[in-house]
């Protein structure tokens, strides 16, 4: 037990933070990469989700095209498609690292899931909001970023962050590329080495609880907004 | 244009095809029938029950489906020492029956998958099924209790069934999710589609090619079970009159 308890506290740091001469790595790298990716894929997430409102229809289709695909291949599969594209040089000029190819895949994934949330909250505005701000003289932008956004926010906010735990936890995946994220981190710490069989399952428990504390406490904000949308809304309805 | 499908690689990508739709398949059915129970407990067991349906609902939830599928594939027989481990997990007439039956050469990580898949789609199903039951409004569970029905009658007979179908759309959502899930079985060794075509790229080098054909694929195995999903929710008809007590 105690020789349970000494190997995992000898991983431990690197679990947290990555391997001496390759930080930052491990649970930080792990929060770090989908934190970025998350940020700037829901920004792409919004233009993604006002193009699923747009009054030109190829744009409509081309935005729901971008979902559609995107939600039809897992993730592993187009994490090795960007690799093997933009790692390779394909494209001269540019030939990004693996953690540059995780990036852009996870703001591609993050855009198409968030920006199917986003098109469905605006649809939640009333139209007869929509109408009052053109009236009011609103151009496409400023209908976007003053009413629509901040209006629907409220409703989408514990979906938008249901998807974010996804890409937390789906990020895992990026282990195919060698990014050293946590799931790569664990799974060179216990290396080929036979003699650390016996610790393969402790120390796959740690990595799930390591996970698990992140994704759980962004779960309870999703309660916690969740509860206030619905009052919130009861107090506008009666 | 079609060279690189050669007719052994075209065998071999069916194989994984078929591997990879059995997967979906009896994960599917199996997360959708644990799924079940959890949110039925969830939402009318008794205490004890109730409990150990939501530690089961957040832990399995809140774990990434790779290390779920790691977790039971490589480190679980590792759990016992070398000698009994061949015996109990790798070489016993029950693998050995599995093996025969699937052709997967390492049946136990097979099964590995098929737990770990099951175990995380069903602790999401229950999550959204729970969610579809607490919206069903609280005058037909006052309908059928006025007819006599107990609690967990009522929520068997009345709720669940109004909820699935409302939670219809989010449990679709979740299934096409599993589907793409079963890639992660390439890394545990089951020779489903990804694998298959991952092997052939070490094995050609024509990375791109191969990759858009996994690609198209996905895209394509995704797009029927969708439809499919679709029609069973026309099937199972619009829930009438008030759906939800509130819409948000």
């Amino acid at each position: 037990m105690s020789e349970q308890l000494s190997f995992l506290l000898g991983i431990f740091p690197e679990l947290l933070i990555g391997f001496p001469n390759n930080r930052p790595g491990g649970l930080l790298l792990t929060v770090l990469l989908s934190a970025a990716s998350l940020i700037v894929g829901t920004v792409f997430g919004v233009v993604v989700g006002a193009a699923h409102h747009s009054r030109f229809s190829a744009v409509r289709f081309i935005a729901s095209l971008w979902v559609q695909v995107i939600r039809g291949i897992p993730l592993l599969v187009q994490l090795v498609v960007v690799h093997t594209t933009l790692g390779a040089g394909q494209i001269p000029g540019i030939e990004t690292s693996a953690l540059q190819s995780a990036f852009v895949t996870l703001v591609v994934y993050t855009s198409a899931y968030q920006g199917d949330v986003i098109g469905a909250g605006i649809a939640s505005v009333p139209a007869s909001q929509v109408d009052d701000a053109r009236l009011l003289g609103a151009s496409a932008f400023g209908l976007l970023g003053t009413l629509l956004i901040p209006t629907s926010l409220r409703v989408m906010r514990p979906a938008l962050i249901t998807q974010a735990i996804t890409v937390f936890k789906d990020s895992s995946v990026v282990v195919v590329l060698g990014v050293v994220d946590l799931t790569t981190t664990a799974r060179i710490a216990l290396g080929g080495d036979v003699g650390n069989a016996p610790f393969w399952v402790a120390t796959y428990l740690l990595v799930g609880a390591l996970y698990f504390a992140v994704a759980w406490s962004a779960g309870r904000l999703v309660v916690h907004y969740d509860t206030s949308a619905r009052n919130k809304f009861e107090t506008i309805s009666s | 244009m079609f060279d690189w499908l050669t007719p052994e690689l075209r065998e071999q990508a069916v194989d994984g095809l078929l591997v990879t739709v059995g997967l979906t398949i009896v994960t599917s059915i199996a997360s959708l029938a644990l799924g079940y129970w959890a949110a039925l407990s969830r939402t009318s067991g008794g205490a004890i029950r109730k409990r150990a349906a939501g530690v089961y609902i957040e832990i399995f939830r809140n774990v990434p489906a790779l290390i779920l599928v790691l977790f039971f594939a490589f480190a679980v027989p590792n759990i016992v020492p070398l000698e009994p481990r061949r015996t109990i997990f790798f070489s016993n007439p029950v693998a050995d029956a599995l093996g025969a039956i699937t052709g997967v050469p390492i049946p136990y990580y097979l099964a590995a998958a098929v737990l770990a898949l099951t175990l995380n789609t069903g602790a999401h199903l229950a999550e959204v099924m729970r969610a579809g039951f607490n919206s069903v409004p609280a005058s037909r569970v006052d309908a059928a209790r006025s007819l006599g029905a107990t609690s967990l009658d009522a929520v068997r007979a009345v709720v669940a069934p109004i909820g699935v179908r409302i939670a219809f759309p989010a449990i679709s959502n979740r299934l096409i999710h599993n589907l793409k899930n079963t890639s992660l079985a390439s890394f545990v060794a089951v020779p489903e589609f990804f694998q298959v075509v991952q092997g052939e790229i070490t094995r050609t080098f024509q990375a791109r090619t191969l990759l858009l054909f996994a690609a198209v694929v996905y895209l394509l195995l995704s797009t029927v079970m969708t439809a499919g999903l679709k029609l069973i929710e026309r099937r199972l008809g619009q829930v009438q009159g008030e759906t939800e007590p509130l819409r948000v």
